[in-house]
């Protein structure tokens, strides 16, 4: 009932986000002539959505309200930024976001009823391998990496299913770790370990993709720095990707391209260092309070829908908008460590960790890729970037977590 | 007139993320205080387990006195809240649970057994009362209440 009281309270933060939701859908009727309905028929379905998981959460202690709060929040953003850009694209992500809202309880529900997920622990290598050979024969190139699969119209990326998968595994083997080298020698059980992990992170380079395996990769470090006693292993897994960052840099042409375009990208303004200059001139167009929402030229950004939309959010919500995304990214991730530090249960405990890994990182890593802080390159900013199987799979991966925070507060432990 | 009005809102759009963050931060700074202030109050009886002895010669490392968490678990893997490394235990032993004011011992399917006064617990958890003898592996525990100073003499 705790959750009704602070409804009182005028500064609530879910009138904040209502307010939000209504100023930005009918700053978005306005902007056309004739008034665009479709903006407010999309906005009101948005906030029904959102309220709808609210008051259930608050009923029924769906795991941590907050958490909620600060995706809304990132959504609603993403949600007006999208349509601004595209108003079919913006519908689009809405019927997406409303499939997501579904996956996000199915997952709820799914992820408390099976209890057998520590025994099943080869599944998850498997399905990825599996994924891979799927894209392998059916797939599609898109932007350079081979990693989507078109089913009757609808595309699929399957390295947002592998991250999933993979941090998954990693539960399972930290949860099982103890038990395996009862049975087995030590040495091959971590041999084994690490080999599967670099399966299926190396998977996904094959297909071009380099994103989701720098991604997994850094998951994957901080994991093994946190669950591992031997510290060697960690070190050794630093020095093997020091030097594999060595090779790639020195005689794979797509990374040395993507370096150069970060050191020097005013050296060839119309080729390699079109994308990272477009991106920088619509962020210092933005100043601080931003040129507004439909009044900035977001559109010569490449990929703004997707990898770029960040810049489009600074250029057209200035400086302070950006800030404040990074601030809500900073946010989620503080309440998914915090539920994985009262975690008892080493896989829990090890799933939730994951999970919120996932986010921030994939967050830091294209926010910093726009920026120019880091190496550029294309995967989506969570719950706000265009794309419906990343919407997916992130409002899964959230369900599984509020799951886990659920699990902690009503049975004492997990 | 869009123009306008865009350009009046984005001032209110940064305003009204800004509060919403700062009200969020505010909420969670009240969870962790009155969270903070559940555990520091003296209106709950503590209980600590305290050791009573080992059998045979014990060739790991074990403290006098262990404190209680809401849930704590006992066993050889490093993960648990309270590791010893007697080869008579499992890696994941055993669990004592709060649920209100009362505690709960849990077998965790150990190979030795779980004894709590000479009986080997069965798959459900059990109440523990005041004075209770704890034996798992090689070690036999007392659960009692802390009386401040007074555990710690015993050492």
């Amino acid at each position: 009932m705790k959750a009704f009281k602070t409804l009182t309270k005028p500064l609530n933060p879910l009138y904040m986000l209502v307010l939000f939701d209504i100023l930005a859908f009918f700053l978005l009727y306005i902007r056309k002539t004739p008034f665009d309905t479709q903006a407010l028929i999309v906005g009101g379905a948005l906030l029904a959505g959102t309220l709808l998981i609210y008051i259930l959460t608050g009923i029924f202690q769906l795991g941590d309200r907050y958490m909620l709060l600060i995706t809304a929040m990132l959504i609603s953003i993403g949600e007006l930024i999208l349509y601004r850009l595209d108003s079919s694209l913006g519908l689009k992500q809405a019927i997406w976001l409303g499939v997501s809202f579904l996956v996000y309880f199915l997952c709820y529900g799914l992820f408390g009823l099976i209890t057998f997920w520590k025994r099943i622990i080869w599944v998850f290598p498997l399905l990825s391998v599996l994924l891979f050979l799927l894209t392998m024969v059916f797939g599609t190139t898109v932007n350079g990496s081979k990693n989507w699969i078109f089913i009757k119209g609808m595309s699929i990326q399957t390295s947002e299913i592998i991250k999933l998968l993979f941090v998954f595994f990693l539960a399972c083997y930290y949860s099982q770790r103890e038990r395996l080298m009862d049975k087995y020698p030590r040495i091959w059980v971590t041999l084994i370990f690490m080999m599967l992990s670099y399966t299926m992170m190396g998977l996904m380079i094959l297909q071009r993709e380099w994103g989701t395996p720098m991604l997994l990769f850094l998951v994957f470090t901080l994991m093994l720095y946190i669950f591992e006693k031997d510290l060697r292993l960690f070190l050794l897994n630093g020095i093997a990707a020091a030097a594999a960052s060595a090779v790639g840099l020195l005689f794979v042409h797509h990374i040395r391209v993507r370096v150069e375009a970060l050191v020097n990208p005013w050296k060839d303004i119309a080729g390699k260092g079109y994308q990272i200059t477009q991106s920088l001139f619509a962020i210092g167009s933005g100043d601080f309070f931003g040129r507004g929402i439909g009044l900035g030229r977001p559109d010569f950004i490449p990929d703004v829908k997707t990898d770029f939309i960040f810049s489009a959010i600074c250029e057209e919500m200035g400086m302070f908008g950006g800030a404040a995304v990074i601030l809500l990214f900073l946010l989620l991730a503080y309440r998914g460590f915090k539920i994985a530090l009262e975690c008892s249960d080493t896989f829990y405990k090890a799933l939730a960790l994951g999970i919120t890994l996932i986010f921030a990182f994939q967050a830091f890593i294209i926010i910093a890729g726009v920026i120019k802080l880091f190496l550029l390159t294309g995967i989506t900013l969570p719950f706000i970037s265009y794309g419906g199987s990343s919407m997916v799979v992130n409002f899964a991966a959230m369900g599984i977590l509020q799951r886990i925070a659920a699990l902690r507060e009503t049975e004492g432990g997990c | 007139m869009f123009e306008i009005v865009s350009s009046i809102f984005k001032y209110a759009f940064t305003l009204i993320i800004y509060i919403f963050i700062y009200n969020i931060i505010r909420l969670i700074l009240m969870d962790i205080r009155s969270m903070s202030d559940k555990g520091r109050s003296g209106d709950m009886p503590r209980y600590v387990l305290k050791l009573s002895g080992v059998k045979g010669i014990a060739d790991f490392v074990i403290e006098p006195v262990y404190d209680l968490n809401k849930v704590t678990t006992i066993g050889r893997a490093v993960e648990n809240t309270i590791t010893i490394e007697d080869d008579f235990l499992s890696a994941t032993h055993a669990r004592i649970i709060r649920k209100r004011k009362n505690y709960y011992l849990q077998d965790d399917n150990s190979t030795n057994g779980t004894f709590l006064n000479g009986k080997r617990l069965g798959k459900r958890r059990v109440r523990l009362k005041d004075g209770d003898q704890i034996h798992l592996g090689r070690c036999e525990f007392l659960f009692v209440m802390e009386k401040g100073q007074v555990s710690h003499e015993s050492i």
